[in-house]
């Protein structure tokens, strides 16, 4: 019995001690794989275009990169990837996981491209406090302003639109400011499409001109609801102009309940279902009431002619 | 007048019978309005009351409830008629369903059903012996030229002017005939009484969800139409963790993922990606489009309940 009992609880040990092995155990890349070097250089650009796809991507499991705002699923919950433990790995370590996927974690090998991988990789690694791989490069140096101003000019016959961004220097003059991101949007039923495109920095002129899509829909009279704002509320806070413009084809919306049709209930069968119906009852019970009449005058016309 | 006195005394037995019957009816109506709120709550304060046939009673305050016949004919009204302006379209994406079956547990939350009903399911597919195996989420499919609708003899289901197909659990007579007409298998039938029937029973039924499901009835997917009166994406394309759904305006033509919350243009959607809809050939004009299953975010993976999918 003892005997019994000390297996028992040998077993059950042994079986903690490999789950925990089995828990324990990293996901690790191939060694050649880790050796790989991101080609895209860490502009300004470069880190905002992966903010984008990372936030269409990752976002809704990984959260907030530096946040800790994850998915809190189980067994193994996904990490941060702003965080400096996961950081440690190479440019290629992470590229070949993002592209092979592993348990709830989907592969990315054919649903992005090499080029947004990498845009991802450059933005995370601008959380990255060692910057071993990749050091942010900017650009171009606007100088501190204030007052902010997002202007919009609408060319509604080649349906362009043109933003821009100013503001005042400590000095009181207004001056344009240069490669700043800005996100033109279209508002719909349940969010907002964007119709940037892949350029919308600013010029040297503080400059985005955008060219609204050629067939998109608008409202009845072909108003749309536009919003542009700074991408990155982190230059200037919420930069934000929304515009109702008539931009979008006019469209009316078809109601299907207008035809008659034969799916729809009583109220709008088609004319000739409701004729032959009521055609075809009037008949039948024509006919049986003829019947009858002529039954209930046979006795009389027996009297007649007797 | 021996024959008069029969007939008299027939006519007087048929109007005692009436009335015991109406006597019932009036107490049970009674014990029926307030039978839930008389049990939980002490006796308070009496009102007096006129009865349908002119007789004052008595009745326990706490007994009264408010009449629901005004907002459910309000709600059916509004129900019938949709949302104006709107055509509503799904699309899925089956490159990235893993059987999560995320969407089955939302959906049967919201609709009050038990795990083996589905208003949507997610079924193990494979096309022929040498194709690949694929998982496909299958809703009702709201189709613009729906046979469910043509077969219904007392006007319960129905398509409104925003393309939704919908059910009025109220007029339904349970005959099932829409079950028979859709190839879609998109209705189910409540053959017992409904889950949670107990908790739901003060609930003023709503047409837009089905809610409280009725013994008897047919019900089946609604696009969660309570849902999209407050501009919410359904309860299945909001809960999917993988990003399979888009749902949006085709009158916008433009579809937002449930998942990622991107939108992009609807028409570009399926021109790009091959999109297709079920059994084209019976010209049920389907709402709900498929892409089709070519790079895969996950692999597939057979078991249909395997563990390591749900989530
Ligand atoms: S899928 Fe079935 S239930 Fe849904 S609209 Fe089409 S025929 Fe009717
Ligand atoms: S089961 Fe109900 S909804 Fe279906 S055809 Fe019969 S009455 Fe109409």
């Amino acid at each position: 019995m003892k005997n019994a009992i000390k297996i028992i609880a040998s077993l059950f040990l042994l079986f903690v001690f490999t789950a925990s092995v089995v828990n324990a155990q990293k996901w690790q890349a191939p060694v050649l794989s880790k050796k790989k070097q991101n080609p895209y250089e860490a502009s300004t650009r470069n880190i905002s275009s992966g903010k984008k796809i990372y936030n269409i991507n990752c976002k809704s499991c990984h959260g907030d990169a530096t946040m800790g705002n994850m998915l809190p699923l189980q067994p193994v919950a996904p990490s941060d990837l702003g965080s400096q433990a996961f950081l440690i790995q190479t440019d290629g370590e992470i590229y070949y996981k993002v592209n092979k996927g592993n348990g709830a974690m989907p592969t990315f090998e054919k649903t992005l491209s090499d080029e947004d991988k990498w845009m991802v990789i450059t933005y995370l690694r601008s959380f990255d406090q060692n910057k071993k791989e990749s050091k942010k490069i900017v650009e171009v140096k606007n100088p501190e302003v204030t007052d902010v101003k997002l202007l919009l000019d609408i060319n509604n016959e080649n349906k362009r639109i043109l933003a821009n961004l100013t503001g005042v220097t400590a000095k009181g003059d207004r001056v344009a400011l240069q490669g700043i991101e800005l996100s033109v949007k279209v508002k719909r039923n349940f969010g907002y499409l964007d119709i940037s495109g892949d350029d919308a920095y600013t010029n040297e002129k503080g400059e985005v001109n955008v060219q609204f899509p050629e067939d998109l829909p608008g409202d009845r009279e072909g108003h749309v609801n536009l919003l542009v704002k700074v991408t990155d509320d982190a230059y200037y806070g919420e930069v934000i102009v929304d515009r109702i413009a008539s931009l979008g084809i006019p469209t009316n919306p078809v109601n299907p309940l207008d035809e008659r049709a034969m799916w729809g209930t009583r109220a709008n069968a088609p004319i000739w279902i409701i004729f032959s119906y009521v055609g075809g009852v009037i008949c039948i019970w024509g006919v049986i009431f003829l019947v009858l009449f002529q039954l209930i005058q046979l006795p009389k016309l027996a009297k007649n002619k007797e | 007048m021996k024959e008069e006195t029969s007939n008299n005394s027939r006519r007087k037995f048929l109007k005692s019978v009436g009335i015991t019957v109406g006597a019932a009816g009036v107490v049970s109506g009674f014990s029926l309005l307030g039978a839930a709120k008389a049990a939980a709550q002490e006796p308070g304060e009496t009102v007096n009351l006129l009865t349908q046939d002119g007789q004052l009673v008595q009745v326990d305050k706490n007994q009264l409830r408010p009449t629901v016949t005004g907002p459910l004919t309000e709600l059916q009204k509004r129900g019938r008629e949709g949302i104006a302006g709107k055509s509503f379209v799904m699309v899925i994406d089956l490159s990235k369903c893993r059987n999560a079956r995320k969407c089955m547990a939302a959906c049967q939350n919201h609709h009050q059903l038990r795990p083996d009903q589905h208003h949507i399911n997610v079924l193990q597919m494979q096309d022929a012996e040498h194709t690949a195996p694929y998982f496909m989420p299958k809703p009702c499919q709201h189709c613009d030229n729906p046979p469910c609708t043509k077969v219904c003899p007392v006007d319960a289901t129905f398509k409104r002017q925003d393309g939704i197909v919908l059910i009025d659990n109220e007029r339904c007579i349970g005959c099932r005939f829409c079950i028979a007409a859709c190839p879609y298998s998109a209705r189910i039938f409540q053959w017992t009484e409904p889950k949670d029937a107990e908790k739901y029973k003060n609930l003023t039924y709503n047409i837009e969800a089905n809610v409280p499901q009725k013994k008897g009835t047919v019900s089946k997917c609604l696009f969660s139409a309570d849902r999209l009166r407050e501009n919410k994406l359904p309860s299945c394309v909001s809960s999917c963790p993988n990003g399979v759904y888009y749902f949006g305006d085709q009158n916008e033509d433009a579809v937002t993922n449930g998942t990622t919350h991107e939108t992009v243009r609807f028409s570009q959607l399926i021109k790009e990606n091959a999109g297709y809809t079920l059994m084209p050939e019976l010209g049920t004009k389907p709402r709900v489009y498929y892409l089709p299953p070519k790079n895969r975010a996950f692999e597939f993976n057979g078991d249909l309940l395997n563990e390591e999918n749900l989530h």
